[in-house]
């Protein structure tokens, strides 16, 4: 929706848009402990960032989105044809495949494919990506049985990683692209009431003074693999999105429940606590907190990966 | 006698000449306060400014180094990092606007202009409803309860926060040359928020003096909108790193100029687990912080219990 109203007479006039008629429009994340983490989903209308370093589970996710758009609204989707842009070839249609195997459409048609609804286009640079925005305006304006309300980039950071040096100058064109993508993704999700998703990688954080040392969002330090790291591209990016999600994991040791109960003195012959391989097993634990948002206070919310999705764990 | 007989200097002559007096007699025997038309002293202003509105922030340490709250007929700049809270105080501020004013507030309707998409209306709503609870509390305390419950209403509070959003700098510019006709329309406007002032004008401007020339033009009529229809206005900024002599420095953005375009500036920022509000820049108050907290209710102080806490 826009303020910029046509009158009769070709005079353009500016009118507010009353806050009643304003999108409430949420995706779900097809779990409904995702789903209150989030208040009800993924917003239309603003940029949601999910933040990992790799196989964190952001392309999972992102798929998994890809799939309950689909949804009609009575089932928390948008009833939509959804659009997801990759620039980390290629794109992930194995695992696409399978979650569509195990998902469920409420009513659907006899040759129902979700695949049909999705669809996908490669970019390799920043410019590449501004052009193709252009066109995908051209795109979502064109009136299909389902109308593209679901945009996924994944991920924005690769677009920018080789090109750029670290020089003053080249940091500002950076950053000036940066406001540019931002923009135009902006307007697509006000216009046409889209909900747009972004992810992004990490780097390490150094511990030196300077850039990454600012405090961005509710946490003063991202912790992953157990490593300190922070979000990648900057503080200018962080302007650039409306909430940011930080998915992480970390390896925990767990005693091996079999090892303890039955013979407790080979254990201690063995003296195997300090290493630990054969007296532990490493279980993966993920979470998900959210950085900032601003319809969402600071919750964090456990979650995990397996053959038919994401989905989240009760506390 | 003609002013052209009269031995003035000749910007003094031209500018008689263009006010309309053209002979001596015509303002001989003006006072100067009445020649120089629109001027006023110091002693006037200083009345106004002691019967001056102020908009509540609902946090009172805040409140406090603000003198009351926010100011009307100012410029209030408010900056920050993404994540410390510059939306919710927007929010927050737009739905205090409209506290009728037995219970201390203006009374008045409020502007938005989201330039980023960051105004959510569920948030809007919870804010709404919990400004409305916080008054309730307090007049339960006298018997007004019935009359008050009739008046406040979360959809009026909604209805009466004008929202624009916008998607490119051409169409910032377009709305804040609209706003004057659209506030005579509407006579009650109390406070204007642009959130944020900064995001269309961080791409596409390689020429960085027209830029400073746009946004300049743009603080002037604000300046002029506040000063006419004694509202305030609130410019939420964001903040960028600027490098001196190799080092990085957060500032906040659009550079040195327009640094001087507004009345006050806010910069809030973490300072360990707690968010903060700095008052940097005030004509006649003390700069001084204040601990803020956002809570599912808004802008809210440092709970007290903290405090205590905190002293001992």
């Amino acid at each position: 929706m826009s303020s910029y109203a046509l009158e009769q007479e070709g005079e353009e006039t500016l009118n507010p848009i009353p806050l009643t008629l304003i999108s409430f429009q949420k995706c779900t994340l097809g779990c409904p402990i995702l789903d209150s983490f989030f208040n009800g989903g993924i917003p239309c209308g603003s940029i949601t960032e999910l933040v990992s370093e790799s196989s964190c589970g952001k392309t999972q996710l992102s798929l998994q989105l890809l799939l309950c758009s689909l949804l009609p609204r009575s089932h928390g989707g948008l009833n939509s044809t959804s659009l997801y842009i990759f620039s980390e070839p290629p794109f992930p249609f194995r695992r696409l495949k399978t979650l569509s195997a195990t998902f469920k459409h409420p009513n659907p048609s006899p040759s129902f494919d979700p695949c049909d609804h999705i669809l996908v286009h490669g970019v390799q640079t920043s410019e590449e990506l501004l052009e193709f925005l252009d066109r995908v305006e051209t795109l979502i304006s064109q009136p299909l049985i389902r109308p593209v309300k679901l945009v996924v980039l994944d991920s924005v950071a690769a677009l920018f990683r080789s090109e750029f040096d670290n020089h003053l100058a080249d940091l500002s064109r950076r950053s000036s692209l940066f406001f540019k993508i931002a923009s135009k993704l902006k307007a697509l999700a006000s216009k046409f009431e889209v909900a747009i998703v972004v992810t992004n990688q990490v780097v390490d954080s150094v511990g030196l003074e300077g850039l990454n040392e600012v405090q961005v969002g509710n946490y003063s330090c991202l912790f992953s693999s157990g490593r300190k790291v922070c979000p990648a591209l900057g503080l200018s990016w962080a302007n650039c999105v409306n909430s940011r999600v930080f998915l992480s994991r970390d390896e925990e040791k767990v005693a091996d429940n079999k090892m303890w109960g039955s013979n407790s003195q080979a254990l201690s012959e063995n003296g195997g606590f300090e290493d630990g391989y054969g007296d532990f097993r490493t279980r993966t634990r993920r979470k998900m907190q959210v950085v900032f948002a601003p319809h969402l206070p600071k919750f964090s919310c456990e979650f995990e990966i397996r053959r038919d999705g994401v989905f989240g764990v009760k506390p | 006698m003609e002013i052209w007989s009269l031995p003035f200097s000749p910007s003094q002559r031209a500018k008689l000449l263009s006010a309309g007096y053209t002979y001596l007699h015509s303002f001989s025997h003006l006072s100067p306060s009445a020649l120089a038309a629109g001027a006023q002293t110091a002693w006037d202003i200083l009345c106004e400014d002691r019967t001056m509105n102020h908009i509540t922030t609902s946090c009172e340490d805040l409140d406090g180094i603000l003198g009351g709250g926010i100011s009307c007929k100012e410029i209030t700049e408010v900056g920050g990092v993404p994540g410390i809270g510059k939306t919710q105080l927007g929010i927050q501020l737009a739905v205090n606007v409209q506290i009728p004013v037995e219970y201390g507030g203006l009374g008045g309707k409020a502007i938005y202009v989201d330039t980023e998409g960051s105004f959510m209306v569920e948030r809007a709503f919870q804010i709404a409803e919990s400004c409305i609870q916080d008054i309730m509390d307090k007049v339960l305390q006298t018997d007004d309860v019935g009359v008050c419950q009739e008046n406040l209403h979360v959809n009026a509070i909604l209805a009466n926060i004008f929202y624009f959003r916008i998607c490119s700098y051409t169409e910032q510019i377009a709305v804040v040359n609209y706003l004057e006709k659209f506030i005579s329309a509407q006579k009650d406007v109390k406070i204007i928020i642009i959130d944020s002032v900064t995001f269309h004008f961080r791409q596409d401007f390689d020429d960085l003096a027209l830029r400073t020339r746009v946004l300049s033009a743009l603080a002037q009529k604000m300046m002029k909108l506040a000063k006419k229809f004694n509202l305030a206005v609130v410019l939420l900024n964001q903040v960028t790193t600027k490098c001196t002599d190799g080092s990085f420095q957060l500032t906040l953005a659009l550079g040195e100029s327009w640094s001087h375009a507004c009345t006050n500036r806010i910069i809030l920022y973490w300072k360990g687990n707690e968010r903060c509000a700095y008052l940097d820049k005030s004509p006649s108050l003390p700069l001084s912080a204040a601990p803020f907290s956002v809570t599912t209710k808004g802008i809210r102080s440092v709970a007290s219990s903290c405090k205590r806490m905190r002293t001992t």
